[in-house]
């Protein structure tokens, strides 16, 4: 699998790491992978789900994601609906939130600054 | 830059969403800034993942915000609230009592709609669950809705189940799941039609209190009212008899279907009426501009939105209400012919009344109905036969093979009994997967074809097993007698009979590129066709060889009779063929065949048959594709390309022949087709569409042989609008 997306990102390897900051920030992004993630869309919906891919234009990828509406309709609230592996395009996405508790268990993001 | 949201006000509204596991560890923080920013350092094109999920797994990851796949975004956008059933009732958005004639009758016929919709393979939470009276009929207080909603629910039921036990349906047919909906379980059948009767009963009351009486002034308001309960007694009465007609058929006796053809017919009668009163019903205060569903009282289209799963047919768009009565009119037409395959008792005419009813593409209901006529669920065929005397019985019709005949020694020997006996068990499944195959659409039916052969492959061995040992038995007991290849030529027939279907399908199902018609049409005309031929000469010869021993036997034992017996025997051979129509059929169609054969590759010597750039494949790998499935068949073996090329290569000849000859040879098969279908008594349906292309390619042939248009350039055109198989050629 891991060969398969080198090919799909041949840029990686070519080009040249000008400075410190792009690895930095892979790291940073790595450091999130499979975490519990929640992400508002542009139209009010949130999903939560478990981080798994992300790219340039922030076009992220949710693995076993739940939908839940905005907090102002009154009508099923209740329930969340599954929608499992779910990519939000990056243009929708209005804020990102993870979760606290496993950001503390391996320094996280707060760490790198 | 890190904030606990944790304090934000808006959390929560979050919340209270948020399962219980999810809430008590929420402590999330905002990281959007730094994403961004972290995701802007990355390089185009790449992407950031765990080493356990890559491009592949990416690939099934449904897109938000896309309205072909996020299901979710429709609710969204619309600018009313969404109510179900009891919170419609709280607002009085939704009348549960006092409904008056035109809001029930347009209701009524809204639920036909989302009904039919669903038949036509939409989900039921998009159709019929849209419509807020039918999730909970006991919170309605109108006794003509509250029977029709159970009513509706009780058919909807049924269809479900029955097309869930006929299993010949696919995703793009049905939607079988019922989301968790009650489907009037707590009420039996009868209760239900009982109140359907009953608000019958009541509504003719007014009708025939409103009607207009000799000589009285008519009064336009009481006509209007007259009218209206007219109409709603006509659609609660089609709605009883639609329900009573499906219950009928879950009946076990046979009578039951008569009684259900019946009812059906009783429905149709019905249907004009409502056709001509549907204006009546109050119309959906259209809204359709923007893309949003037509808005009903009653009816939410979007109740039901959450409860689909992520990725699915997002739109489902109810049929408009002038199709409704022409859609009911062609159901019932279907049920009703269906009702007629009780009259065939033979497994062929069985097995031809499918093919016939498959031919006009039916819908998942009455092709499900067929299924569950058939075979009932005691496994026996109408519920009375067994399917394995029907086998035996096809077997006697279509080879009289002695081991079958009550006068063979071998009738009565157990060892023959037991080797019979097993066989025809044997056939028993795939002879039923081969009739339900029929019950599938046009499109599965031809790849479950391909499949079923190498069942019949299997059969075929232990055929040729079960012939040569009754074979060596009988020649111990009646020397005189032969048991060859009896058992062997009936599976034969039928594998012959499968794959001619499954390509002649090809056309149908529009599979094949014009390059390609002249392989297919050669492996029909040459191959197939001419087993077929000789197939069902020798199960005639066997069947005449049979008769001759009958008549002997009778001969030998009333001399008396000798006079009156010589006369039969003249009369006998004369007699109809049972096979006969079958063999002159498959004449005309390989003659067809041969036509078409030729006539492409004069076309293609005439550089008018476009081909393509051959790169990665060649013309090889497509006939093998074509081809495929007959490799499991041993009898007759597959023919196999290098074969083809070398049986169809006319340098054999000498000299070769020209495209004209070409032509010419075709004109001469089209008109011996042409002479063998003028020549059939009682012609049917099909051999007049057989001649309507016959007739018209004799001409073109022969015109294409004296070098008419030979040197135009533009491609010819085939036109398979007079029959599915045989195009009509056209050169422009």
């Amino acid at each position: 699998m891991a060969t398969m997306i080198e090919e799909n990102g041949p840029s990686t390897h070519v080009c040249f790491p000008l400075l410190s900051s792009p690895s930095q920030a892979r790291q940073k992004l790595e450091g999130l992978l499979n975490k519990n993630m929640r992400i508002r869309m542009t139209d009010g919906r949130t999903l939560v789900g478990l981080f798994l891919c992300t790219d340039r234009d922030c076009n992220v990828i949710l693995g076993s994601a739940q939908e839940f509406l905005k907090s102002t309709d009154t009508f099923s609230q209740g329930e969340p609906r599954v929608l499992g592996l779910a990519m939000i395009p990056g243009h929708h996405v209005v804020s990102i939130e993870v979760e606290a508790e496993s950001l503390e268990d391996d320094q996280g993001f707060e760490g790198n600054h | 830059m890190v904030m606990k949201s944790a304090v934000e006000d808006d959390d929560s509204g979050w919340g209270l969403g948020i399962p219980e596991k999810m809430k008590s560890n929420a402590n999330w923080v905002d990281i959007t800034h730094e994403f961004k920013g972290a995701c802007k350092e990355l390089n185009l094109g790449e992407l950031l993942h765990d080493k356990l999920f890559g491009l592949f797994e990416a690939m099934s990851a449904i897109e938000m915000m896309d309205p072909k796949m996020d299901a979710g975004m429709i609710g969204n956008q619309v600018n009313r609230k969404v109510l179900n059933f009891e919170q419609a009732i709280k607002e009085g958005a939704i009348k549960v009592k006092d409904l008056s004639l035109p809001e029930l009758i347009g209701i009524i016929d809204t639920c036909f709609c989302c009904l039919i919709t669903w038949l036509e393979g939409h989900s039921l939470a998009q159709t019929v669950f849209t419509c807020l009276y039918v999730h909970n009929p006991d919170l309605i207080e109108e006794p003509a809705l509250k029977a029709f909603a159970l009513g509706i629910l009780k058919v909807c039921d049924i269809a479900r189940e029955k097309v869930n036990k006929a299993a010949v349906f696919e995703e793009e047919d049905f939607q079988a799941m019922t989301y968790g909906f009650k489907m009037a379980n707590n009420v039996t059948d009868l209760r239900v039609t009982g109140m359907l009767k009953d608000v019958e009963d009541e509504l003719q009351r007014k009708v025939k209190s409103t009607r207009s009486r000799q000589g009285e002034q008519r009064n336009p308001e009481v006509e209007l009212e007259h009218q209206q309960c007219l109409a709603l007694f006509n659609r609660i009465k089609f709605t009883r008899l639609l329900l009573t007609a499906l219950i009928t058929f879950t009946k076990k006796e046979t009578s039951s279907v008569c009684e259900a053809q019946k009812l059906v017919a009783q429905a149709a009668d019905l249907l004009s009426p409502i056709h001509s009163s549907i204006q009546h019903g109050i119309q959906s205060q259209n809204d359709t501009t923007k893309g949003d569903h037509p808005i009903m009282m009653g009816f939410e289209p979007l109740v039901n939105q959450r409860l689909l799963p992520p990725t699915f047919p997002r739109y489902a768009k109810i049929i408009k209400r002038e199709d409704m009565v022409a859609y009911f009119s062609k159901l019932i037409e279907r049920i009703k012919a269906l009702c007629d395959v009780t009259n065939t008792t033979n497994l062929h005419g069985i097995l031809d009344f499918f093919c016939e009813f498959s031919e006009q593409s039916p819908c998942v209901l009455s092709r499900s109905l067929l299924q569950t006529t058939f075979l009932i669920d005691n496994k026996k065929v109408f519920g009375t036969h067994l399917m394995q005397d029907m086998i035996k019985d096809a077997l006697r019709y279509f080879v009289s093979p002695p081991v079958l005949s009550y006068k063979c020694c071998l009738f009565n020997n157990h060892q023959a009994k037991d080797y019979i006996d097993s066989f025809v068990s044997h056939c028993s499944r795939p002879f039923c997967s081969l009739i339900q195959i029929h019950g599938h659409n046009r499109a599965r039916q031809r790849d479950k074809l391909g499949h079923i052969l190498e069942e019949f492959a299997t059969l075929q061995d232990e055929a040729e097993k079960v012939d040569a040992a009754l074979h060596s038995l009988l020649m111990k007991l009646e020397p005189q007698r032969q048991h060859l290849t009896c058992l062997g030529t009936w599976i034969l027939y039928h594998n012959l009979r499968i794959m001619i279907q499954y390509l002649l399908s090809g056309f149908e199902l529009e599979l094949y590129s014009m390059h390609e018609y002249y392989y297919i049409y050669w492996y029909l005309s040459e191959f197939l066709y001419a087993w077929l031929m000789s197939t069902l000469s020798r199960a005639d010869s066997s069947q005449i060889a049979e008769e001759r021993i009958l008549e002997e036997q009778l001969k030998g034992r009333s001399a008396q009779f000798f006079f009156t017996k010589k006369q039969n025997k003249n009369v006998s051979l004369i007699k109809f063929r049972p096979l006969s129509k079958e063999i002159t059929m498959s004449q005309a169609y390989q003659n067809m065949c041969a036509g078409m054969y030729k006539t492409m590759v004069a076309l293609d010597m005439d550089g008018k048959v476009r081909k393509p750039q051959f790169e990665l494949d060649s013309e090889q790998v497509r006939y093998e594709h074509r081809f495929a499935p007959f490799n499991s068949v041993v009898t007759p073996p597959p023919v196999h390309y290098i074969q083809f090329k070398e049986m169809s290569d006319l340098k054999k000849y000498n000299p070769p022949p020209g495209s004209a000859d070409l032509y010419l040879a075709a004109s001469k098969h089209f008109q011996q087709a042409k002479l063998i279908l003028e020549n059939v008594p009682s012609p049917d349906p099909e051999v007049n569409r057989i001649l309507k292309v016959a007739k018209p390619n004799i001409v073109v042939m022969k015109l294409l042989a004296g070098g008419h248009k030979k040197e135009t350039k533009v491609l010819p055109e085939f036109d398979f609008s007079a029959h599915k198989y045989f195009p009509v050629v056209k050169i422009i």
